[in-house]
């Protein structure tokens, strides 16, 4: 059984080509995040604004595209981003004002 | 708790009738002691332990006493009655101890304060307690021990004391010293101040039996005062003088007839007086006199008297003692004093006679001749007469021949000293003259079975002699080859050397020492210490020689080869010229050997063995016509002769044996040793020269033989003087006689030292004696320890006697060095210290010969040997073996049973009793196994040992006791075991001792009483186990669950211990719907009863819930329940019910005061709603019901009044008071928490009520358990996500805890299951007021420092101790624990 993750390719908006995460990544389903990201080339912007948990195992997939990815996250990931170093290599940005808070 | 004494019916009155029944004697006087007016009451009451004490007490055949109560009322046994107690029974039972004692409270009673206060016992020997018991203070010794006796509780009440009175012993050992004292004279002869000085001292060392002595010797004028001790000076009871009419303060004509008098002290006649060892002057006086055997009494004794002892027989006798003592002192002096006048006297006259005789002795020539003639004549009337005529007519004639030979030879000298000489020199053919001469001798030299060689050749020329003085130079040379030969021969060698004739004679005796050679030819010089044929002889003999031998211009020399033999050698010149003209004769006369030679071989002949041999009792004892026949003593005393001369040995056999004595003769004095040896004559008489031994020698040898040292011995000699008399007297002879003397005066020497001599030696045979019969082993050491004396009790207690000494240390009776070294080395020790110290007590484990064990009190001093002068030790030995096994036996029990008292239960009571038994035998350890039906067994040790680790062989062993009676000790090989009844079945005890430990009879007698003593006390443990079994089951049915719900905790205290159960009770019930009830209540009372009650209301309470009426509704019902139920009325009780999902709880309160919740931020909040008055009050009364809101990481404190209610203070303090320690244990989980609460609240006795407590902190911790595969992490967190909401934490915490948490759980599932993918992670989660605490447990095995192994799960670790305070990773070989605080900010 894996944990709940819905991933979802919004497209381009600035900085690249847009995939959008949803519901909670640990190691049970981070290959799923991994292999999205390589299935994407050039930059991507990561939305994981409807992530409600990230452990290191996803964490390592993003760092693995550090160089090439961009994150939209909410203040509930802050922590464990800016804990893990994340920040330092990539760009995050905060959700849009009118977007869905996570609960 | 009353519970286990106040028994079914009435046990009391059994109990003391059956401890009294122990001593139908002394429990009959206890009895009728009116014992309700006693601190004790009356015995119907009394405790468990006192009657047990009562029991051994009686029961006990060694001398005990105890003390009970605050009164330390007094009891005690038949021993003590006996052997102590005196006229103060029957009085003293009963009374306080004080009062009974009261002469000696000052003594005891700090040591009894010392056992009450510390429970240590006392032990002390030997006390010195002046005693009133007997109509007088009376000083008496006591070897004792108090032990501390124990009420029911275990707490001291008591004491008893196991006494062993010593007073004979102490006082008699004393006396004893004394007595010894005064024997120990070191020097043999003191004038008579000397010895009463001695004898003075001695006495002054004991002022205890003496506190002071007058001694009164008396003289022409009166007594006068010869000796004091104890004694200043003056006073009117000690005056200088006393003359014959005013003879002051003592009886003295009343001791006339010989017998002592007892004085009383009164002050007004004696003033003040000296108390000796005492603070108090001395009573009375025994006034005895100084027996002289025989006559009047030198004068008289005052011996002070101690007045703390009675005047018994033993006391008189002991001053009587002193007093002989004292008069065999004075008798001896005297007599001393008495000899020296003599010796002096006797020197005096000999000086007389010396110069008489040289004088006169050529006028001994003509009666001398006178003699001789007649008897010639007689011989030859009386040739046909009897023989025994002849015999003496032969000794006169030989006799007289010898006396006219010596003075012939004395006259030969003063001849030539005064140029008288008439000598006629003729020339001789020499060879034949000599050998001629020599010829005579020939029958001698046969006799003495030596060869006799001459070899005389003529010389070629006359030589001019002399013939009569050449005939005196060779019969003195050959008479003294003779005497100085025992084997070989003897040689005479006539030769010619240029212009002298050389004459030799030589034999092969003994020779002559180097250092005597230049003095041979000395006049009156004797060789001393050599051996010879005979010791007669005037030493004149060679001097003699030599003059003659000058006279003829000649020249006499010796070579001597000691035990070669000796060769004189004569150089004669040929011719005359060098002689006298008007002394030469050149006709030469030929006559045949003159008569002057009969003399010089009869008197050799005498030396020699005539057949017989040399005792010549037998003929002698023939003789009754000998002068002073019948006037001889009573009793035939035992007489040896010791002469070398036949005659003289004849002689004083036959004048001894006609004056009656038993008379043995010996020819020396090594014969006469060895005779004494045999049997111990009472008297010796001895010529002081005599071959192989002299007189001296034998004095010598005989008082350096202690069964030979106090015989008598009497010398003879032909020596007069002075200095010889003292040599011999300080040899040790007691009497000196110069022949010649008379045969009464003989007579009467030997009589009075036969009589001084029994009277001297009747001390020491009465010390003999008296060593012989004392009752304690006596033994008599030197200086380095070897043992040279021991008494008959010595042989009897050690199995060592007489027949092996000396013994030498280390002495055959100390334990063996390697199988019991502990008491090897207290001997050992004890032995070092005595023989630098010369004295000590001690008491020592000794070893019979036949091996047994056993303790002996031994008490040694020193004394000097009067003999030598050596210091020796003077030890006795008191067996105490079995004082020691009794006294051991009885504080065994006691303290057996003390330890048993302080039990509770079987287990408790088996494993004191074996550490006790461990104790007492220092053993290694002891067992015991509980051997049942179905072949196991239950083991008990007092160290940790399971069955199988027991030797298979010891396992036997123990098992084979269950084929012994019950009680019978069996000794095996490393110990001792003893079958018992223990309540579960038969129980095999088994005492392991140390290596090489013997298990003695004494052992096993000890073994047999102490396991009857456990069997019974097992049994009763075993009743009072089962009765509390009981309670704790009950208890157990009617208390709260042992399982609580997550969050819960609970507490309960009685009040009353060991009985675990009150009034108080709590109950947690799981309820439909995942709700919990909640029950705390308060019976009234406390105890059995109040217990009872409780547990009927729980049980209704519990079934009330659980038909969900709610906790109002509860109540309600139990208000009517309580109304049937004796006692449950008021009964306080707090019902509630909790949704632990939501906090909220719902209440109700009977009464019960306010249950405290603690909020995480700190304040407290009372829970006062919902309250109503106690159950049964109002029975059908609406109660009304609250609702509360738990928060989150809140504490709920429900309680009975117990815990907070304290005397003269009110509740609220209580209560506030619980709610500042919930807030001071915010961090603490509930148990830890309730903990906390119940020891910050305890009074300092502890709770005094009883006191039941139920806490709940909500939320209760997350407990979840899932699978290690990845796929269960989302479950998980799922789970504790829902719980971190109850715990209503701020979201990011939240958040974080979730994280940290997630990657201990990835962690567990990928690493710590790789090896095991059916593994289980468990996850454990619990918050208090301010932090929250998870857990995280595998059963995999990683290390946490590893990040080659997993790179990105170091990420994982670093997250997780980013986002916790504080982070712990245990691995262990059963898997890794990571537990992480949250702080809650």
């Amino acid at each position: 059984m894996s944990t709940q993750l819905t991933l979802t390719h919004g497209g381009h908006c600035d900085g690249g080509t847009l995939l959008t995460v949803a519901g909670e990544i640990d190691m049970s389903n981070s290959g799923t995040l991994a292999e999205a990201i390589d299935g994407v080339t050039g930059p991507v912007v990561v939305d994981l604004t409807d992530v409600e948990y990230l452990d290191s195992a996803g964490l390592n997939d993003l760092f693995a595209h550090a160089d090439r990815i961009e994150l939209i996250a909410g203040p509930l990931l802050e922590r464990v981003l800016s804990v893990s170093g994340l920040t330092r290599l990539v760009t995050v940005r905060l959700p849009r004002s009118d977007g869905p808070a996570p609960s | 708790m009353a519970y286990a004494d106040r028994g079914v019916s009435d046990p009391g009155r059994a109990d003391w009738t059956e401890a009294f029944a122990a001593d139908p004697d002394i429990g009959g006087d206890l009895a009728t002691v009116d014992w309700a007016s006693t601190s004790l009451g009356p015995p119907a009451g009394w405790s468990q332990s006192l009657l047990t004490a009562v029991r051994i007490l009686l029961s006990s055949r060694f001398s005990m006493w105890m003390a009970w109560g605050p009164d330390l009322t007094f009891l005690c046994n038949a021993a003590y009655r006996r052997n102590t107690l005196g006229r103060k029974y029957p009085w003293a039972l009963g009374r306080p101890a004080r009062e009974v004692w009261s002469e000696i409270w000052s003594d005891v009673g700090p040591r009894i304060d010392h056992v009450l206060g510390s429970g240590e016992a006392t032990w002390d020997e030997a006390l010195l307690l002046f005693l009133e018991r007997s109509g007088y203070r009376e000083e008496t010794y006591h070897t004792f021990s108090y032990s501390p006796l124990r009420d029911d509780a275990g707490a001291v009440v008591g004491m008893l004391c196991v006494v062993s009175e010593e007073t004979q012993r102490v006082v008699g050992a004393r006396r004893m010293a004394t007595l010894r004292d005064l024997g120990s004279d070191p020097s043999v002869v003191r004038t008579e101040a000397e010895t009463l000085a001695f004898l003075g001292r001695q006495l002054e060392r004991n002022l205890a039996d003496l506190p002071f002595t007058l001694t009164y010797l008396l003289h022409e004028d009166g007594a006068r005062l010869a000796c004091t001790t104890g004694w200043p000076t003056g006073g009117p009871a000690a005056p200088e003088l006393l003359s014959p009419k005013d003879c002051g303060p003592w009886p003295v004509a009343a001791l006339a007839d010989g017998a002592s008098v007892c004085v009383r002290l009164d002050a007004d006649l004696f003033g003040d007086l000296p108390a000796g060892a005492w603070t108090q002057p001395p009573e009375q006086a025994l006034v005895v006199p100084l027996v002289q055997p025989g006559g009047a009494p030198y004068g008289f004794l005052v011996a002070a008297l101690n007045r703390y002892r009675a005047l018994d027989e033993e006391h008189r006798g002991f001053v009587e003692l002193v007093a002989g003592y004292l008069a065999a002192g004075i008798a001896s002096a005297r007599s001393y004093r008495a000899q020296q006048r003599r010796a002096e006297e006797l020197a005096e006259l000999d000086r007389a006679k010396t110069t008489f005789f040289s004088n006169i002795s050529h006028e001994f020539r003509t009666p001398l001749a006178l003699i001789s003639g007649p008897v010639e004549e007689l011989q030859r009337h009386l040739a046909g007469a009897d023989a025994e005529g002849r015999q003496e007519l032969d000794a006169i004639h030989r006799n007289a021949l010898r006396l006219g030979k010596l003075v012939n030879t004395l006259l030969d000298f003063s001849r030539i000293e005064a140029g008288r000489v008439q000598a006629c020199y003729e020339p001789v053919e020499l060879a034949a003259l000599t050998a001629e001469l020599t010829s005579v001798f020939r029958s001698a030299v046969d006799r003495a079975g030596l060869d006799l060689v001459v070899d005389c050749p003529p010389l070629d020329r006359p030589v001019h002699v002399d013939r009569d003085m050449w005939e005196k130079v060779m019969l003195n040379l050959l008479s003294n080859a003779l005497k100085f030969t025992f084997d070989g021969s003897l040689g005479v060698t006539v030769r010619q050397e240029g212009d002298r004739a050389v004459v030799t004679v030589s034999d092969t005796g003994v020779g002559i020492a180097a250092h005597e050679m230049p003095h041979l030819f000395e006049r009156f010089h004797r060789i001393s210490g050599v051996r010879a044929r005979s010791h007669e002889g005037s030493g004149i003999g060679l001097a003699l020689v030599r003059e003659l031998v000058l006279l003829h211009g000649g020249t006499i020399t010796a070579d001597s080869t000691p035990n070669r033999g000796t060769c004189f050698t004569v150089r004669l010149p040929f011719g005359s010229a060098h002689l006298p003209a008007d002394s030469v004769h050149e006709s030469s006369r030929t006559r045949p050997a003159s008569a002057a030679a009969v003399p010089y071989v009869q008197e050799a002949l005498r030396w020699l063995p005539a057949g017989s041999g040399t005792a010549v009792r037998d003929k002698a004892t023939h003789d009754t016509s000998s002068p002073s026949a019948g006037s001889g003593p009573a009793v035939r005393a035992r007489v040896l002769v010791a002469d070398d001369n036949a005659d003289m040995r004849e002689y004083l056999v036959r004048i001894l044996t006609g004056a009656g004595y038993r008379a043995d003769a010996v020819s020396d004095g090594l014969a006469a040793l060895t005779a004494a040896r045999a049997e111990a004559p009472d008297l010796i008489v001895s010529d002081v020269m005599m071959p192989l031994m002299d007189g001296l020698a034998l004095v010598g040898a005989l008082r350096s033989d202690t069964r030979t040292a106090s015989v008598p011995v009497l010398l003879l000699s032909a020596r007069a003087g002075q200095e010889a008399s003292i040599e011999g007297l300080s040899a040790g002879a007691d009497d000196y006689l110069v022949k010649p003397f008379a045969a009464a005066e003989l007579l009467a020497r030997v009589r009075a030292n036969v009589e001084l001599a029994r009277l001297r030696t009747h001390h020491v045979r009465w010390r003999a004696a008296l060593v012989d019969s004392l009752q304690e082993a006596l033994l008599v050491m030197d200086d380095t320890g070897t043992v040279l004396e021991v008494n008959a009790a010595f042989a009897t207690m050690l199995g060592h006697g007489p027949d092996g000494l000396p013994y030498a240390p280390d002495h055959p009776w100390w334990p063996d060095a390697t199988t019991d070294p502990a008491a090897h080395r207290t001997v050992a020790d004890a032995f070092a210290h005595l023989l630098t110290q010369g004295h000590g007590n001690h008491t020592l484990p000794l070893t019979h010969r036949d091996g047994h064990r056993l303790y002996v009190r031994a008490a040694f001093n020193d004394a000097r040997d009067p003999d030598s002068g050596r210091r020796m030790i003077v030890g006795t030995f008191r067996d105490v073996t079995a004082e020691r096994h009794a006294v051991q036996r009885e504080s065994a029990l006691a303290s057996l049973s003390t330890r048993l008292a302080e039990t509770a239960g079987l287990h408790q009571a088996l494993t004191a009793a074996l550490d006790r038994l461990r104790e007492l035998w220092h053993a290694e350890h002891v067992l015991s196994a509980v051997l049942t039906a179905d072949g196991h067994q239950h083991l008990t040790a007092t160290r940790p040992l399971t069955w199988q680790e027991i030797p298979a062989e010891r396992r036997r062993a123990i098992s084979d006791l269950q084929n012994h009676p019950l009680l019978t000790p069996v000794v095996g090989e490393s110990g001792a075991g003893i079958l018992l009844e223990h309540p579960e079945g038969p129980m095999a005890l088994w005492i392991e001792l140390e290596p090489a430990r013997r298990f003695g009879r004494e052992d096993e007698l000890l073994l047999a009483l102490l396991g009857g003593h456990l069997a019974q006390a097992l049994t009763r443990a075993h009743q009072i186990d089962q009765q509390r079994e009981t309670a704790l089951a009950l208890q157990r049915a009617i208390l709260g669950p042992s399982l609580l719900p997550e969050g819960f905790a609970a507490r309960y205290e009685p009040a009353t211990p060991p009985l675990e159960i009150g009034g108080d009770w709590y109950d947690v019930i799981a309820l439909p719907g995942d709700r919990i009830g909640i029950v705390v209540g308060d019976c009234v009372g406390r105890g059995l009863q109040a217990a009872t009650v409780m547990g009927q209301l729980r049980s209704a309470c519990r079934a009330l819930f659980l038909q969900d009426l709610g906790p109002a509704g509860t109540l309600m019902a139990l208000d009517h329940f309580a109304k049937g139920i004796p006692g449950a009325m008021c009964t306080t009780v707090f019902c509630g019910v909790l949704d632990p999902r939501t906090g909220s709880l719902t209440y109700s309160s009977a009464g019960h005061p306010p249950s405290v919740l603690a909020l995480p931020d700190g304040g407290t909040h009372l829970l006062e709603g919902g309250h109503a008055l106690p159950l049964g009050i109002r029975p059908s009364h609406e109660r009304p019901e609250h609702v509360c809101p738990l928060p989150a990481r809140s504490a709920l404190l429900v309680y009975t009044d117990g815990l907070v209610e304290r005397r003269r203070q009110s509740l609220d303090v209580g209560i506030a008071r619980a709610g500042e320690v919930l807030r001071d244990g915010r961090d603490l989980a509930a148990r830890e928490l309730a903990d906390l609460v119940m020891s910050e609240l305890a009074p300092a006795g502890g709770y005094d009520d009883d006191v039941a407590l139920l806490l709940y902190r909500h939320p209760g911790p997350l407990r979840f358990s899932f699978p290690a595969e990845s796929g269960q992490l989302a479950v998980a967190r799922h789970a504790l996500r829902e719980w971190l909401t109850r715990c209503d934490l701020p979201r990011r915490t939240a958040q974080d805890v979730l994280i940290a948490a997630g990657e201990a759980c990835a962690n567990a599932v990928e690493h710590g299951h790789r090896s095991s993918p059916d593994g289980t992670v468990r996850l454990h989660a619990d918050a208090s007021s301010d932090s929250v605490r998870v857990i995280v447990a595998d059963s995999g095995v990683w290390k946490p420092g590893d990040p080659a192994g997993s790179p990105h799960r170091g990420r994982g670790i670093s997250i997780m101790k980013a986002l916790s305070h504080h982070v712990t990773i245990v691995p262990g070989p059963l898997g890794t624990t990571v537990e992480m605080h949250t702080r809650i900010l």
